[in-house]
């Protein structure tokens, strides 16, 4: 007994501390926490390929809304441009020698559209002239369907056309293209 | 009774080998509480960057749902339109090929399109031009044909056509014409 001096017995008192500090802090702080660590860093590198993932279908998708809006320019913006009838007169009175535009009031939805309905009376001296009419209502700056009943009435050397025409615009509630 | 002739030094618990004991296990120490402190603060990160991923992936959804809802408008804007072109297209052959169906000794006064009928007001010659140049081409077509006759001057007749189709068969020659004119 009396070989051991009291410094090697506070030696080995310490190294015994130590060690069972290091062992109970790594058992229970030390390993769970990079347990942890390791389970985070591998859900946030799945988090962030998702997040790539998102945002190369978010350019897809972008690219592809813009190809379509500038594919049909054309056809967006007639239907977001209100029907005036004065602009319409003024577009294809040299079409028709005499062009009078009433507006119904049996105005509906159609396709999600609003659809404003007019009544036309025009007159033409051929009726190649009414061809040609049909010819540029598709490219007008409005969406244009020329519906039933249509007459065709002889008059003099002239023919006095009436029609009903549909104009298709974007219903008030649905104005998202633009 | 003395041995010795110098002081007894005064023995310290903090002898060089302790003290180099105790920084050896204040190093040990620290580098085990370093490395805790740095797994927490990485923990607090990786959660921040989770929590900023989720955020950026929200505003990506909606952005996403925005556009696919744009997308699919201008599709239905798309495919009206050209249902309506087709039917503009449709309705100046049809009104080209009434007219070419109108012989040179008939003279039209009037003619009415029906959405499923064509009324037309003219003078002819003679019933009989009338029966084969007209009404036998009209027959062809319509379903239902009634033909009236009233005198006119010099001996030619007046008469009004009037032509219905059936219904189901102008329902099928109406996506007939939108199909040919789509191809």
């Amino acid at each position: 007994m009396s070989s051991i001096s009291r410094q090697s017995i506070y030696i080995l008192l310490l190294s015994t501390i130590l060690l069972t500090f290091v062992l109970l802090f790594s058992f229970n702080a030390l390993i769970p926490e990079g347990k942890e660590y390791r389970l985070q860093r591998v859900q946030l590198s799945k988090e962030y390929k998702d997040l790539k993932r998102y945002q190369e279908y978010d350019a897809q998708v972008y690219d592809e809304l813009k190809k379509l809006q500038a594919d049909h320019r054309h056809i967006i913006t007639a239907f977001d441009t209100p029907f005036e009838k004065q602009r319409f007169v003024k577009k294809y009175k040299d079409v028709f020698k005499t062009l009078e535009i009433t507006s119904l009031d049996n105005n509906s939805t159609e396709d999600g559209f609003s659809v404003y309905n007019v009544k036309t009376s025009s007159k033409i001296s051929t009726p190649t002239t009414f061809y040609k009419f049909l010819d540029e209502i598709n490219k007008s700056d409005w969406i244009v369907a020329v519906n039933f009943p249509i007459d065709f009435q002889r008059d003099g050397d002239m023919i006095t056309s009436t029609f009903q025409m549909k104009v298709y615009s974007n219903s008030k509630d649905s104005n998202r293209s633009k | 009774m003395r041995y010795s002739y110098i002081k007894p030094r005064k023995k310290s618990l903090l002898t060089p080998e302790m003290k180099l004991l105790f920084a050896f296990f204040s190093m040990s120490i620290v580098m085990l509480m370093g490395t805790y402190v740095f797994l927490l603060y990485k923990d607090v990160m990786f959660i921040e960057d989770k929590k900023n991923i989720a955020e950026k992936k929200e505003i990506l959804k909606k952005n996403i749902k925005d556009m696919e809802e744009k997308i699919a408008y201008i599709e239905q804007q798309n495919n009206t339109s050209a249902k309506i072109f087709t039917q503009n297209a449709v309705l100046k052959d049809s009104i080209k090929n009434l007219f070419d169906l109108v012989p040179q000794r008939i003279t039209l006064s009037r003619a009415k399109l029906l959405e499923n009928g064509l009324i037309l007001y003219g003078i002819t010659p003679n019933k009989d031009i009338y029966n084969f140049m007209l009404n036998a081409p009209l027959r062809s077509i319509f379903h239902k044909t009634y033909s009236s006759f009233y005198p006119a001057d010099g001996g030619w007749l007046r008469f009004v056509s009037t032509n219905y189709m059936d219904d189901d068969e102008f329902a099928n020659l109406k996506v007939d014409n939108m199909e040919n004119k789509d191809e």
